[in-house]
């Protein structure tokens, strides 16, 4: 019973004496911490992973590749020229045209590499280009 | 009512009124910093975990069920970002073994304590005991938290947790007691 008594009277003891306190500004502190990891956090939301300059180059990698596997056709021996290539398309054709196509794939290995090259050239090209253009206008 | 508070802001947090988490800050950053001071010896350092503390919480704040108190989750949070900092130092705990508790201290009247000074005996004797009995006292008799509730907290299993918080009041009177004695000795 009298610890219980002494264990009330402590309590209440220790109640009256004042916590260590953090500095004035400790909430302000931790509020701005938050509220500038929040806004780093909404930016990188808002920002595109994939820029335009991205999609441009994509699609033009995938003409460049259309182009390259139309007009290379003509040399495979299944008839050449995109007017040939339309109407022949059946099962069969298709069948053809695709193993076709990744025995021309295996057969101009250079060509891939330079379509590879010159899209590696052209994305570094926009990453330095878009890079210019923020250092610019964070100038302006 | 303090925990309903504590819900009541919360769910606007989570409904992304942000600002509502200053409340929050406000009012558990005494007991946060004085765990993280108590352990780290340090303020610079006590007040850099206490924030981390709080911003750990706020971003796990949607995983906070309600089930236990905030305060609780919040202390646990404190109390393991804590123990990591000093791992990560390489620090070591104070021993616990330095004081010398004897059981007859356990008899100490606390009504002996001289009452104008009673405030910086306590004190004192509070910074005397280890980090891990300090917020075992700081959690039981401060913020008033159950046994399950310290469990929680510390991660030490109910009995054990009985039993540290015994010793820990036991050594606090060990202190007061070896206080007292000296100030009679300066006296005479």
């Amino acid at each position: 019973m009298k610890t219980f008594e002494e264990d009330k009277k402590l309590k209440s003891l220790l109640k009256t004496i004042p916590l260590e306190s953090p500095g004035a500004n400790f909430s302000v502190n931790v509020m701005n911490r938050i509220f500038s990891k929040e806004s780093l956090l909404e930016k990188v939301k808002r920002e595109r992973v994939l820029g335009k300059g991205f999609w441009v180059i994509l699609i033009l990698f995938v003409a460049l590749f259309s182009a390259m596997f139309i007009f290379s056709s003509g040399g495979g021996g299944t008839g050449g020229g995109l007017s040939e290539y339309i109407p022949a398309i059946n099962t069969n054709t298709v069948t053809q045209e695709y193993q076709n196509f990744f025995e021309r794939i295996g057969s101009v290995p250079l060509s891939i590499a330079g379509i590879l090259l010159a899209s590696s050239i052209l994305v570094f090209v926009e990453r330095f280009l878009s890079s210019k253009i923020k250092t610019f206008q964070n100038h302006a | 009512m303090e925990q309903k508070d504590d819900i009541f802001y919360i769910e606007k947090i989570k409904n992304g009124q942000t600002q509502y988490y200053s409340y929050i800050v406000e009012k558990y950053k005494d007991v946060v910093f004085s765990i993280a001071l108590k352990v780290l010896r340090n303020r610079e350092d006590a007040e850099e975990i206490a924030q981390e503390s709080f911003i750990k919480a706020y971003k796990s704040l949607h995983t906070f069920k309600g089930k236990a108190k905030f305060s609780t989750w919040l202390y646990r949070i404190t109390y393991n970002n804590c123990i990591s900092e000093v791992r990560k130092r390489k620090m070591y705990f104070a021993s616990t073994d330095d004081i010398d508790v004897k059981d007859d201290d356990s008899d100490f009247n606390l009504d002996g304590l001289p009452e104008e000074n009673r405030e910086k005996y306590l004190k004192a004797a509070l910074d005397k005991l280890p980090e891990d009995e300090y917020t075992l006292i700081l959690l039981y008799y401060f913020e008033e938290q159950s046994i399950e509730e310290i469990c929680k907290v510390t991660r030490l299993t109910e009995s054990n947790t009985k039993v540290k918080l015994h010793r820990a009041r036991k050594k606090l009177y060990t202190i007061l007691n070896d206080m007292l004695k000296e100030e009679i000795y300066t006296i005479l």
